[in-house]
């Protein structure tokens, strides 16, 4: 019986607290479209200088390594469908494969795992460091929102920089399977760019697109809600920055299947 | 209701903590130009009075008059415009990390009004000389002292020339000679801006410095208010005891902690493994 009770109360208590959860995230979600689109409309402006800079490490210090990531992942990506496509001998086609690819799935998701890693965690040790020494308190004392002041500068750097990077991704990613597929393989440089050309559509381009503004939403407010979850010390921010990158890579993968689903059957 | 002498009116406040009542029918008025000490043994919920009237907490009950008007239920709008008549010292003081010492002091100015960066400029400077900081501008708050990082956090309390500033534990953590500089401090700002100052303590020392009034809390509850010599003379055994620092009476716990084991050992007929007297006491 105090079994059956227990089992109830646990349910009861995992749902509560699963609730809490969507509730805050909600309050966060619409508290910085507030803060981006409604107040700057009445005169509470945006921090332009501080966006400038957090675009400048989203985007451009992020470029080198996603850069290289992609770069390599398109090589194993041709090696691999060369791999398989020379027993039918229909090696050209190791083109449509990398590109497609490329454009719908893999860039934009390799550049969300790696902005995650390198700045989702960083927003979360942030905030968590400066709600530990209690410098959000004072910000709200100082009638500075911390919203307005910490999370809107970040939101839309991170809008702007993973589109922008997931973009530049593609090319790169696409130039290392081309690389590769004319060095290695022994494509003709000409054939192989021939075909790229004709296996991209329009439709492939804006779906990596899409995934990659949602993935950008996904990241920073993961990384701002874990880090205003920080309670305690040091040892507090060391748990939610890893707990902000394990979510957030599990919600970017989640969100990827939906699109996936959703731009299999449009 | 509205008193034009008393610039901060507490109305029986309640806060909690989840299920923990912290401060339990809380009533205070502070004067004008006053300075205004909470006393109180650590944990008795004096940081928590703080937090509730600075609007980092919303209490559970109770109503917070400021200037005769309650901030506990303004808008966000309404509370950030009272905000900008505040000021407060925290006791790490928590400066932004990421600016530098001048940037942090002008923060407040540069985000609320719309003065001229040469005017933000100068008062800048004026609040860190005001605080003894001058010349260290361009420093991280990573590269100063205890002492001068309350300082600084005093110097940014002070940017919008704020008409009530709250310290937290002023003297916290710093020696008792920086400690005696902080105190000086205060009062120079209480003398010189004519400021209407509450500050949470428990140093001794400081209060017979700083205070014109001040309360004593024990358990969350205000167990005498009025000025020093009067709270030095109370009656109340928890005033004589904390003003003649006195420790806790080991023999009244020890009694209660047999006298807790033998209740509970009448009630479940069985010892409570490992049962301290103060986890039932209190």
């Amino acid at each position: 019986m105090s079994s059956v009770v227990a089992l109830f109360g646990r349910t009861g208590r995992i749902s509560l607290n699963g609730l809490h959860t969507v509730c805050r995230v909600c309050l966060l979600v619409v508290s910085t479209i507030d803060w981006i689109l409604v107040r700057p409309l009445r005169g509470q402006g945006l921090r332009v200088r501080s966006t400038i800079l957090h675009l400048v490490e989203f985007g451009a210090h992020s470029f080198p390594v996603v850069g290289l990531v992609c770069f390599l992942v398109g090589a194993i990506m041709a090696m691999q469908a060369s791999y398989q496509l020379s027993r039918f001998g229909a090696q050209q086609f190791i083109a449509d494969l990398v590109s497609v690819a490329a454009m719908r799935e893999l860039a934009p998701l390799m550049t969300a795992v790696l902005v995650t890693g390198r700045c989702g965690s960083a927003i979360a040790a942030e905030i968590g460091s400066m709600k530990v020494a209690e410098e959000i308190d004072a910000l709200e004392v100082m009638g500075i929102h911390p919203i307005r002041f910490l999370v809107a500068p970040k939101f839309l750097a991170m809008l702007i920089a993973v589109p922008a990077l997931t973009v530049l991704a593609t090319f790169v990613m696409i130039a290392g399977g081309y690389l590769l597929a004319t060095a290695v393989v022994g494509i003709d440089p000409g054939l192989y760019l021939e075909r790229t050309a004709s296996a991209l559509q329009m439709k492939d381009f804006s779906t990596g697109l899409v995934k990659s503004v949602f993935f950008a939403l996904v990241i920073c407010w993961v990384g701002v809600y874990r880090g205003f979850q920080v309670e305690g010390g040091a040892e507090g921010v060391g748990r939610m920055t890893t707990s902000s990158v394990v979510t957030s890579i599990f919600w970017i993968v989640v969100v990827d299947m939906m699109f996936t689903v959703f731009f299999y059957f449009l | 209701m509205i008193n034009n002498d008393y610039i901060i009116q507490v109305r029986g406040l309640v806060a909690k903590y989840g299920e923990t009542t912290v401060l339990d029918d809380i009533n205070l008025d502070i004067r004008r130009g006053e300075t205004f000490v909470i006393l109180g043994g650590s944990g008795c919920g004096k940081s928590t009075l703080l937090r509730n009237l600075v609007g980092l907490m919303r209490p559970a009950a109770g109503a917070i008059l400021i200037n005769g008007e309650d901030f506990t239920a303004m808008s966000e709008d309404q509370r950030t415009a009272v905000r900008k008549r505040m000021g407060m010292c925290f006791q790490g003081a928590a400066l932004l990390n990421s600016m530098s010492l001048y940037d942090n002091v002008a923060l407040p100015l540069r985000e609320h009004t719309k003065l001229k960066e040469s005017t933000i400029e100068i008062m800048t400077r004026i609040k860190l000389d005001l605080v003894g900081l001058a010349g260290y501008e361009d420093y991280q708050p990573s590269e100063l002292s205890g002492g001068m990082k309350k300082r600084a956090g005093i110097a940014r309390a002070m940017a919008m020339d704020p008409e009530m500033i709250f310290y937290d534990e002023p003297s916290a953590g710093l020696d008792p000679i920086v400690a005696a500089g902080v105190d000086m401090l205060i009062r120079k700002m209480q003398n010189t801006f004519n400021l209407t100052s509450v500050v949470v303590t428990h140093e001794l020392a400081s209060v017979e410095l700083i205070a014109d009034r001040a309360c004593l809390l024990k358990e969350g509850r205000i167990v005498a208010v009025g000025a020093v010599a009067e709270l030095k003379a109370h009656p109340h055994p928890f005033a004589r005891q904390f003003f003649g620092r006195q420790p806790e009476d080991e023999s009244a716990r020890s009694e209660e902690f047999v006298r807790s084991l033998m209740q509970g050992e009448q009630a479940a007929n069985r010892a409570r493994p490992g049962g301290r007297g103060d986890t039932t006491g209190e």
